[in-house]
């Protein structure tokens, strides 16, 4: 009998909340209630429409839609749509993309959280959401025109010197260089060097300081607080940032299609030669000269793009929520 | 945090003159060495940054590294360059993107070239006779609708994420942050499914449409960023002198946070000025001025670009140049008033961070 009184504690715990106080506080919280729940439904209203409209293409295709290697749209022909290799090219870029902007990306934010003052720091930091901002259509301009010409120039020196390395062999000189993988490649990795950047900024900047100073206490020195202390404490966000920029790569549409030599068949690997394709830009590519069937075959084709970039993008954000615990409210 | 050098003989001594002048030699040669090797020999260029002047580099900052730290001076050495090296990379790839632009916009620049339209034009046209006036137009209504449409339901999803209790709040969160990745064209291709189901013809107002989903999230991330700031003890205070909940948003919170909501603004009106592919799916072309985003095509500046880069005249690549340049500038100065309306909020958001992380 006295014990049950012991344990319990004479009066619980008041939960303190602020709910809605009378009418006009409801309707405020109903709204924005619907406009929070409005995000689940534009989703399914894009999964919902683009199902609709891709469900002809999908029937008649079947599996082979995603793994067949066929794009037949001719007058007077069967319709055969299979997106095997602009899937295949996309992620070869995005991959070719992600190999070059990680390495840049880390480097620019150790510099800026490691190695420049506050103010410097603080305009690098500007001039790289500078870069994020830039539309994409003008980074494809600069691209075709600005960089293409300098990219075949390190291309031509690549496989002049390190053709044996099986990626930068090309099997006729003629038909390589000029809008290949490397060079969108390259363009993609320019658009997603500041996404990668500012998630590992953020994620450097708030590492516990004490970590990093007591390796320096203990004869640290740059180096070494950096490989045995900065990235294995960081790595987790940093695997985050990279996929998101990953997500973003792979929805890439206008700035590829500008310089890249768009053909439908399987590039497996001769990165400098002119020919390479991705899921995006192949929408772009077909869009204006397709018939209502092959619309079907697009949309479907943006169906697979959106489920990809959809699960990439819920990947990345949910390491780069756990690596990142002190932004949770 | 900073690496104080950490010499380790005379620990007394910050550094010593020798040192100064070979660290000033080694950032030095290796650049000299290598320009005069391009200039006198014709060695190319970009072959010579990789192959020579990097390494020249990582072997000059080593030894002065190991000169002066011991071995452990050349690991960090290595790491600094390399940082460096990677960082001015990227720094001289953006400069490339304002340089050229720039000057070969500023080629096409003109009064008429900014206020014109577009009919009677084709790829060989002077840069004499019409412009981009109709794309502006065109871009402004169509981004302006969106922002209509977007920016109220973005700040109203910040409030909810932020002054709500509701347990779906990291679903919220978590689903805006996936839209946030949605592929432009999908978003094109998803207003266009619409419009072929309905039966609608395509014009202005379905191109506001594809650019919302790519709005919205930007919006919700950057005000709810802005509606955090504001210190809860402020609500809390209005709540307790008995204010209902919206009546301690609208007249506390929101005072409070308005520069940030702008900011939100701008930076979403940043992410969609540019947007390409959306509007080529959904909204046709038009050489003429159009005022009616409802019926019929329209142009954009975007479009314009595209248009305008397939061809292989030159005066046709000016013309992109041109709009590309109007671009550029627009976005330039939604980012910088962004900026400078987010200096205030940045500077108030020191305190409270630091809070966050202790």
């Amino acid at each position: 009998m006295s014990k049950s009184s012991v344990d319990k504690p004479v009066v619980a715990r008041r939960k303190l909340s602020a709910g809605p106080l009378g009418t006009g506080d409801k309707w405020f919280f109903r709204t924005t209630s619907i406009a929070a729940y409005f995000s689940f439904v534009l989703v399914a209203l894009v999964l919902v429409f683009l199902f609709l409209k891709a469900w002809p293409a999908l029937q008649t295709q079947g599996v082979d839609f995603i793994f067949g290697t066929k794009w037949i749209a001719e007058d007077g022909q069967p319709l055969i749509m299979q997106i095997g290799p602009m899937i295949y090219g996309s992620m070869l870029i995005a991959l070719v993309g992600v190999l070059i902007a990680t390495p840049m990306a880390i480097s620019l934010a150790y510099m800026i959280v490691f190695m420049l003052g506050t103010r410097l720091a603080k305009v690098a930091t500007t001039l790289i959401d500078l870069l994020a901002a830039l539309p994409s259509v003008i980074i494809g301009l600069w691209g075709f025109y600005v960089f293409t010409p300098v990219a075949i120039n390190w291309e031509t020196t690549l496989h002049h010197y390190l053709a044996w390395i099986p990626i930068f062999q090309v099997e006729n000189v003629d038909n390589a260089f000029r809008g290949s993988p490397f060079i969108a490649g390259w363009i993609v990795a320019v658009m997603i060097v500041p996404i990668v950047t500012s998630v590992t900024r953020e994620i450097f900047s708030q590492l516990d300081r004490d970590l990093i100073n007591g390796a320096i206490a203990l004869g640290g020195s740059r180096l070494s607080v950096f490989r045995k202390v900065i990235l294995p404490t960081s790595s987790g966000g940093v695997v985050g940032g990279v996929l998101l920029g990953l997500g973003r790569a792979l929805g890439e549409t206008v700035a590829i299609f500008y310089v890249l030599q768009i053909s439908f068949d399987i590039n497996w690997g001769n990165l400098l030669e002119s020919h390479g394709g991705g899921v995006a830009s192949w929408i772009l590519a077909r869009f204006g000269e397709a018939s209502p069937d092959e619309i079907s075959g697009l949309m479907a084709a943006g169906l697979v793009l959106f489920v990809i970039t959809l699960i990439v993008n819920f990947l990345a954000n949910t390491i780069v929520n756990r690596s990142q615990p002190w932004r949770k409210i | 945090m900073s690496f104080a050098p950490r010499p380790l003989v005379q620990p007394w001594k910050r550094a010593n003159n020798t040192r100064t002048l070979l660290i000033l030699l080694a950032s030095v040669l290796p650049a000299v060495l290598t320009a005069l090797l391009v200039l006198f020999t014709g060695f190319d260029a970009n072959l010579a940054v990789l192959a020579v002047f990097l390494p020249l580099q990582i072997v000059a900052a080593g030894l002065v590294g190991l000169s002066a730290y011991g071995k452990r001076g050349f690991g960090d050495a290595l790491l600094i360059v390399i940082t460096i090296f990677f960082s001015a990379f990227v720094l001289i790839l953006l400069l490339s993107v304002f340089i050229s632009v720039i000057t070969e916009g500023s080629k096409a620049m003109s009064i008429q070239f900014l206020t014109q339209n577009n009919v009677y034009i084709s790829n060989t046209t002077s840069l004499d006779y019409g412009g981009v006036g109709n794309a502006i137009l065109g871009t402004i209504l169509i981004v302006g609708i969106t922002t209509i449409l977007a920016v109220p339901l973005g700040i109203a999803m910040a409030v909810y994420l932020t002054q709500s209790q509701s347990k779906l709040r990291g679903m919220v969160r978590t689903v805006t942050q996936a839209l946030s990745g949605l592929p432009s064209v999908v978003s094109g291709l998803f207003v266009l499914s619409i419009i072929v189901t309905f039966g609608f013809s395509k014009s202005g107002i379905f191109g506001s449409l594809a650019l919302f989903p790519l709005m919205l999230p930007t919006v919700a991330r950057v005000a709810e960023e802005a509606l955090k700031l504001v210190p809860s003890d402020l609500r809390l205070a209005a709540l307790a002198l008995g204010a209902p909940n919206y009546k301690a948003f609208f007249q506390v919170i929101l005072p409070a946070a308005k520069s940030g909501l702008i900011t939100a603004l701008l930076l979403g009106l940043a992410r969609v000025i540019g947007e390409t592919a959306p509007l080529l799916l959904t909204v046709n072309v038009n050489n003429g001025t159009s005022w009616d985003p409802f019926n019929g095509p329209m142009e954009t500046l975007p479009a314009y670009v595209y248009g305008y880069l397939s061809s292989s005249f030159s005066s046709a690549h000016q013309r992109a140049w041109g709009a590309g340049l109007v671009l550029l500038i627009l976005v330039g100065v939604l980012f910088g008033l962004a900026r400078f309306l987010g200096r205030a909020k940045s500077l108030k958001s020191k305190p409270t961070k630091q809070k966050a992380s202790k």
